[in-house]
C-alpha cells in the first residue's frame, strides 16, 4: 500500500461518512450510549465502594490506627505519644480514644451499647462526628454530663418497616448509663449526629475525660490512637515514620481495620468487574451488528468500486476508517457526557442510604472501555467490509 | 483494418449448483479490432451479458482463452486483473451503478485518483469529459440530483475519464427513455469516430445494434450459427 492509496482511502471513507450524516449520527449515538451504559454503572459502584470506605476512615480507622500489643489491654503513655505523632511532618490529625460498653436508658428502654470517649477538639481532624450533628451540638471541650447519640439509636430516624428497639428521644433528654464496674451517671444529649456509615451511627460518645471519671484510671491511657493523613496512599511511608518514632504498639492500616467492610467492598468490585466484561461484551456485539449491516447495504458500492478498478485493500481500507471514526467520535462523545454527568454529580451528589455518593470513573476503566470499543468498531468495520471485497464482483453489484 | 485488441478461443463459462451444471456460455470464439464498435446481441437469457462480463474481466471463463492487447489475461493474479480493469478498460452499466457518496465529477475522477494522479490533473481531465458528454453545468450534483440520462452520462464520463482501451457497456439504454438512449448511442457513435474508441455494448434494441460497425449474435451461450 503506497501513500496514493491511503489518500483514496481517505477521501472514500470521508465522503461516506459525511454523505451519510443520519448513519453516522446513530452509529457515534449508540457507541456513546455504550460508553456511558458502560462506564456510568461502573463508577456508581466505584463511587459506593470507596464511599463505604470512607466512612470507616472518617468514622472509625482513620488512615492509621495505633492499638495495643495483642498482650495489652491499654496503650500507656499516649498523651506524649500524640504530641510526638503530630510532629511528624504531614500528619494533619491525631487523637486519642477510650472505648468501653454500657448500659444506657431512656424511661422503660434499656439498649446495651459501645460508648466512645473522644476529645472533641483533636477528634475534629481524625473523624466526622463534629460535622454530622443533625439536631443540637456536637460535645464541647469539657463537657462532663453531655453525650451525642448516633442517628441508628433514635427511634424518629428509623426506617418506617424497621422495628429494632431505640429510644425515643431528643436533643435535651436525659440518658442513664450503666458501666460494668458499677458507675452510674446520667448524660444529657447534646446533639445527634448520623455520618452515613452503619458501622459508626450507632454509638453514644462522651468526653475523653469522662473515662478516667468512670474507671479511675489515668490519664495517660488509650484503647487506641487514630492518625489522619492528607490522603489515602500515604500509610506505608508514615508507618515507617511512626516505627523510626519509636511506636512499639500495633500500627494498623485502614485496609488492615476494615473488616467485613473489605469483604463488602471486594465483593462490589467483583460484581463491578463481572458487568463490567458482560457490559463490554454487549456493547461490543451491538456496535458489530450496527456497523455490519452498514457495511453490508454498501455491498454493490464495494463490488463497483472494484469494478472500475479500485485496489481491494482501499476499499477495504475506507470502511476500516469510517468504523474508526464512528468508534472515536462515539467514544469522544460519550466520554464528554460522561465527565458532564460526573461534574453534575460531584455538585449534586446521588443521595443513598449510606450517605450521598458520588461516581468515580478510575482512568483504568476509562481506558478499557475506551479501546475496547474503538476496537469493537474496527473489527465491525474489518470483517463485513473484507467479505464484501472477497466476493465476486458481479454478485455484489447484481446481488447473486 | 486495425490490429486484434480482442481475441478469444473456445471460451467457455459453465455455473455449477450442486450437481446441475448451466453453460452460459459455449465455444465462443471471437476476434474484435481496434478502434471497432461492435455490439452484442441475442435474447433474453442467451449469454450476451455473460460474454461482455467476461470480456470485460469482471468474471472468469471456467474454459478458453481470452486475449487482451496481446495479453492472456486469464492466467493473471487477481491484482494484475484489477490494475487492467483500472488502466485499460471502462465500464457503463444498465443501471449506471455511480457511487452515491460522491458527486458526478468525483465520480468521474475517483479511477484517474486511484492512478496517482495529481488533483489539479485529474480534475481536469474529470471536467474535460464531463464537458465531453455534455454536463458541464452538472459537475458537482450528486447522483440522486440527476436525471437517469444524467446519471449515465456521468457514467460514460467515468468510463472514459483514463482514456481506456476498450469501453465495455452493459445495456446502457435499458433503463433510458427513447431520447435519453438516442443521445447515448450517439455519444458512443462520437467517441468511436473521433478518437477511435473501441466499444464492445450489449444491447437488445436493433436499432442501437445497427449503429454499431458489426454485430455480434449469441443464441443459448453459442454464436448464433446462422447469423455468423
Amino acid at each position: 500500500m503506497d501513500k496514493n492509496d491511503l489518500k483514496v482511502m481517505i477521501f472514500l471513507a470521508y465522503k461516506n461518512l459525511t454523505k451519510s450524516k443520519i448513519t453516522f449520527m446513530v452509529i457515534v449515538a449508540v457507541m456513546a450510549m455504550s460508553f456511558l451504559s458502560i462506564t456510568f454503572f461502573a463508577s456508581i459502584i466505584d463511587g459506593l465502594g470507596y464511599e463505604f470506605e470512607e466512612g470507616m476512615i472518617r468514622g472509625q480507622t482513620g488512615h492509621l490506627m495505633i492499638e495495643p500489643q495483642e498482650d495489652e489491654l491499654y496503650i500507656s503513655n499516649s498523651k506524649d505519644l500524640i504530641k510526638d505523632i503530630r510532629r511528624i511532618p504531614g500528619v494533619v490529625g491525631v487523637a486519642r480514644r477510650m472505648d468501653a460498653s454500657a448500659v444506657a436508658r431512656h424511661k422503660n428502654i434499656e439498649i446495651g451499647n459501645p460508648v466512645l470517649f473522644i476529645e472533641p477538639e483533636n477528634e475534629k481532624d481524625v473523624s466526622d462526628y463534629w460535622n454530622s450533628v443533625l439536631v443540637g451540638e456536637y460535645l464541647s471541650q469539657r463537657g462532663t454530663d453531655e453525650l451525642i447519640i448516633g442517628a441508628d439509636l433514635v427511634e424518629s430516624y428509623a426506617e418506617e418497616d424497621d422495628t429494632q428497639k431505640r429510644f425515643n428521644v431528643d436533643v435535651g433528654d436525659k440518658i442513664t448509663l450503666s458501666f460494668s464496674n458499677g458507675f452510674v451517671k446520667e448524660y444529657k444529649i447534646k446533639g445527634i449526629y448520623k455520618t452515613g456509615s452503619r458501622f459508626v451511627d450507632d454509638k453514644i460518645i462522651i468526653n475523653f475525660d469522662q473515662y478516667q471519671t468512670i474507671f479511675g484510671s489515668t490519664d495517660d491511657r488509650a484503647s487506641s490512637i487514630v492518625i489522619a493523613l492528607p490522603s489515602r496512599g500515604l500509610e506505608e511511608s508514615y508507618t515507617r515514620d511512626l516505627i523510626d518514632l519509636g511506636v512499639s504498639e500495633q500500627i494498623n492500616k485502614w485496609q488492615t481495620k476494615m473488616g467485613a467492610v473489605n469483604q463488602f467492598v471486594g465483593s462490589l468490585q467483583i460484581t463491578n468487574q463481572i458487568t463490567g466484561t458482560i457490559g463490554l461484551l454487549t456493547a461490543f456485539a451491538t456496535i458489530y451488528i450496527i456497523i455490519f449491516i452498514n457495511v453490508t447495504n454498501k455491498r454493490k458500492q464495494i463490488g463497483i468500486l472494484k469494478a472500475v478498478g479500485i485496489k481491494k485493500e482501499i476499499i477495504l481500507g475506507s470502511y476500516v476508517l469510517q468504523s474508526l471514526a464512528y468508534g472515536i467520535t462515539g467514544v469522544l462523545i460519550g466520554n464528554l457526557a460522561m465527565q458532564l454527568l460526573l461534574l453534575l454529580l460531584s455538585i449534586h451528589p446521588l443521595s443513598m442510604p449510606i450517605g450521598p455518593v458520588v461516581p468515580i470513573l478510575t482512568n483504568e476503566r476509562l481506558l478499557t472501555t475506551s479501546a475496547t470499543l474503538i476496537l469493537a468498531s474496527i473489527v465491525a468495520g474489518f470483517f463485513p467490509s473484507r467479505k464484501a471485497a472477497d466476493e465476486n464482483i458481479l454478485d455484489a453489484i447484481f446481488g447473486g | 483494418m486495425e490490429r486484434t485488441i480482442i481475441r478469444t478461443e473456445n471460451l467457455e463459462r459453465v455455473y455449477i449448483s450442486g450437481v446441475v451444471k448451466t453453460y452460459a456460455l459455449v465455444d465462443i470464439s471471437i476476434e474484435i479490432k481496434e478502434g471497432e464498435f461492435v455490439a452484442i446481441m441475442g435474447k433474453s437469457g442467451s449469454g450476451k451479458s455473460t460474454l461482455l462480463h467476461q470480456l470485460g474481466l469482471l468474471d472468469k471463463p471456467t474454459k478458453g482463452s481470452l486475449n487482451i492487447d496481446g495479453h492472456d489475461v486469464i492466467n493473471i493474479s487477481e491484482k494484475e486483473r484489477t490494475r487492467f480493469r483500472l488502466n485499460e478498460l471502462g465500464y457503463v452499466f444498465q443501471s449506471y451503478n455511480l457511487i452515491p457518496e460522491l458527486t458526478a465529477i468525483e465520480n468521474v475522477y475517483i479511477t484517474p485518483m486511484a492512478r496517482n494522479m495529481k488533483k489539479e490533473e485529474y480534475e481536469s481531465m474529470a471536467e474535460e469529459v464531463l464537458t465531453a458528454v455534455g454536463l458541464e453545468d452538472r459537475m458537482h450534483h450528486y447522483p440522486s440530483e440527476l436525471s437517469g440520462g444524467q446519471q449515465q452520462r456521468v457514467s460514460i464520463a467515468r468510463a472514459l475519464v483514463n482514456k481506456p482501451k476498450i469501453l465495455f457497456a452493459d445495456e446502457p439504454t435499458a433503463n433510458l427513455d427513447s431520447a435519453s438512449s438516442e443521445d447515448v448511442i450517439n455519444l458512443f457513435r462520437k467517441f468511436n469516430q473521433e478518437i477511435g474508441q473501441t466499444i464492445v455494448m450489449v444491447t437488445h434494441e436493433l436499432e442501437e445494434g445497427e449503429k454499431a460497425d458489426r454485430i455480434i449474435w449469441v443464441k443459448d451461450g453459442l454464436l448464433d450459427p446462422e447469423k455468423l
